[in-house]
């Protein structure tokens, strides 16, 4: 039920709820979880409920594990290179709170996505702007809360918010270009391992 | 009564669905038999490069190798030849071939480099020569190689190697304009090449020229098709007098797809039209022949690369006789391969044939039975969807719009069906109204005290929220 509570308060007064998560205790791993759960579900579920004129994909191009990567990976690496960057650069934000006030901010599309995607089945193609408005609405609302909390959390003012903000993104993009070099010298390394064990089986 | 032996067919029919997927499906053209002129009259051929069929039915081949033009019957039976073997009717090499109404007959000249005029009787007219104009440029080479007449008596002329497009020449040879020239294609790379190269480096470069045009085909409207060599889209035209595409809506594509892509392009060499508007190509990378209708649906394939009967090495042209037999001919193997329609095939034409006329609800029941024949032909769901549609009867239309993954024909039906539920079921819409707003009036704020009361009951009486109750107090009070 405390996690509602923050939930309505996120969403109401998005500067208390972030002074409130610095005080001790008051971000917790499990509320992060359990977000990140919520939003993997609401995502899902929008999915499902689409309006068959509205559906971009068939069925069978969409993965449950594709869907999952996609809303953790930009999630864990946004968190860490967001930390990271403002820990530089005099940020007060701890990685707990970071990572938690990250799950928060994403509460909009936890709630709001799933009753704005049932819209799909009632309008028709001509009418995609409404749809498109409200969908539009729900992400200038998530990344307005991403913004509040690098704000408040880092206790930076809003020229610093952009400039960290520009910042964490390109170490986001870093880390994920490094992760794909280092995925593809590992394949590398293993196959030639293989090969190796492959050969000398092969010859004795 | 003659008995016909037959075996499988050494193609298989397919079709793309509409992921563009190839599926299996019924084929819509068999092989008949095939000429090659041993033991005839005429003569073997030698690598024939050109057909063209006239109202009657006679065929008029180009027998480039033989140096003549056989004219024969649609049982190959020759009726005369055209090419004298000296003077100025001898020709050199002909590539194409033309026939008006009234038995003229032009010939591609390739190797003399002019337009050959023939009369019906087959003694040789007069000869139509290179045209000069500045505008050709001085880099220009004529080279004739398929030719149609207009109804006002201009000649739209192929010459090999010219990028430009057709050329259009009177019938004195004075060359009027270029015609329906394909356009280069904007590319990235060759933008930023110019940017950024040095005046030398750019000299380099060499200049990217439009596509070629192939061949091309005059409809009985007066339409000329056109066909390219290479190139990703929009391979064959639908010219309008003034030159502009009427077929390609954006960027179509032609032929297979996957074994054309971007590494081998498909070659299309020729193209023919029936009165009906079906438009049947031939490429020649593939040795496939490619049936497309009038609205660029994709009908039906047949044909392939191969030694055996149904298979060609090197189609070069294809015609048709009004029945909607095929004529392909296959310079390689010096013989023209006759293909027939099937029964499926026929049917697919009819029911097709009034699709694009508009006459939905008359070709539905031709469509049912397409679809009990071939479920795999998607072009039949969407044809049914348009019908119920067209008969009001939205929902099914919505079902079939959905088979054939039409998402805005859907979307137009639903609104439609959407428009028609709201006027039957008005009054419960509007006592659903009313509730709504009585219920979100009266009732919602006490719900939301109740519930919300009960929340700080349940936040109060746990244990495990203890370090958060701070915050919580907090919230409330703020």
């Amino acid at each position: 039920m405390n996690t509602m509570r923050m939930m309505g308060k996120v969403l109401r007064h998005p500067n208390e709820f972030y002074y409130d998560l610095q005080a001790p205790g008051a971000a917790k791993w499990s509320h992060a979880i359990l977000l990140i759960v919520l939003a993997f579900i609401a995502r899902m579920v929008s999915i499902l409920v689409t309006g068959y004129a509205y559906e971009t994909r068939e069925p069978y191009e969409i993965s449950f594990l594709f869907e999952f990567v996609w809303l953790v990976v930009p999630w864990i690496s946004w968190s860490v290179s967001n930390w990271a960057v403002s820990t530089i650069l005099d940020g007060e934000g701890k990685f707990k709170e970071i990572v938690v006030g990250s799950a928060y901010a994403l509460v909009p599309y936890i709630l709001f996505v799933v009753p704005v995607t049932l819209l799909t089945n009632v309008l028709s193609l001509d009418e995609a702007s409404t749809y498109g408005l409200f969908m539009n609405f729900i992400q200038f609302w998530v990344i307005l809360l991403f913004l509040i909390k690098v704000r408040v959390l880092h206790d930076f003012e809003i020229g610093k918010v952009v400039w960290i903000t520009i910042l964490t993104l390109i170490g986001m993009f870093i880390m994920w270009f490094v992760c794909f070099i280092l995925y593809g010298l590992i394949d590398e390394f293993v196959n030639f391992i293989i090969n190796l064990f492959k050969e000398i089986n092969f010859r004795t | 009564m003659p008995v016909t032996a037959s075996a499988g067919s050494p193609y298989e029919g397919y079709i793309y669905n509409n992921l563009e997927d190839d599926v299996h499906s019924i084929n819509g053209y068999l092989y008949l038999d095939s000429w090659d002129g041993f033991g005839t009259e005429a003569g073997p051929l030698n690598a024939p490069d050109d057909i063209y069929i006239d109202a009657h039915d006679q065929l008029y081949v180009a027998d480039s190798g033989n140096n003549r033009i056989l004219m024969l019957d649609d049982e190959f039976e020759l009726i005369r030849t055209y090419g004298d073997a000296e003077g100025p009717g001898k020709l050199n090499t002909p590539k194409g071939v033309y026939v008006t109404d009234d038995g003229t007959v032009y010939v591609a000249d390739t190797n003399n480099k002019r337009i050959a005029v023939f009369n019906a009787d087959g003694s040789f007219a007069r000869e139509i020569a290179e045209p000069k104009s500045i505008l050709l440029g001085d880099s220009f080479v004529y080279s004739p190689s398929k030719l149609i007449v207009d109804k006002r008596g201009y000649l739209f002329v192929v010459s090999n190697g010219t990028t430009n497009g057709l050329l259009q020449i009177s019938q004195n040879g004075e060359f009027e304009s270029f015609f329906g020239g394909n356009r280069v294609r904007f590319n990235w790379t060759r933008l930023l090449l110019r940017w950024f190269a040095s005046e030398e480096q750019r000299a380099q470069i060499v200049a990217e020229r439009p596509l070629e045009i192939s061949n091309l085909y005059q409809d009985t409207e007066g339409f000329i098709y056109t066909t390219t060599l290479g190139g990703e889209f929009n391979q064959v035209k639908r010219l309008s007098p003034v030159g502009v595409d009427t077929l390609n809506q954006g960027n179509v594509s032609y032929g297979d797809y996957f074994s054309s892509g971007p590494f081998s392009l498909p070659a299309f060499v020729d193209v023919t039209v029936d009165r009906n508007g079906l438009i049947t190509i031939i490429d020649q990378n593939t040795n496939k022949a490619f049936q497309y209708n009038k609205l660029g649906y994709l009908l039906f394939i047949f044909g392939g690369t191969g030694e055996q009967n149904g298979l060609m090495k090197t189609v070069s042209a294809i015609d048709q006789t009004s029945d909607g037999t095929m004529y392909i001919v296959d310079s390689s193997r010096n013989r023209i391969d006759r293909f027939r329609t099937t029964p499926f095939g026929e049917l697919v034409h009819r029911a097709s044939a009034l699709y694009v006329e508009g006459r939905y609800e008359e070709a539905e029941a031709l469509w049912r039975e397409v679809l009990r024949y071939n479920s795999n032909y998607d072009m039949a769901y969407h044809a049914i969807g348009k019908a119920m549609y067209k008969a009001e009867r939205y929902e099914e239309a919505m079902e079939y719009f959905k088979l054939a993954r039409s998402r805005p024909d859907y979307s137009q039906a639903f609104k439609e069906y959407r428009k028609e539920w709201m006027r039957e079921h008005f009054e419960w819409i509007l006592a659903g109204v009313v509730v709504l707003f009585i219920l979100i009036r009266y009732m919602l704020p006490r719900f939301v005290r109740k519930l919300r009361a009960w929340i700080g009951a349940s936040g109060r009486s746990s244990k495990l929220h203890d370090a958060t109750q701070a915050i919580v107090k907090e919230g409330e009070a703020g």
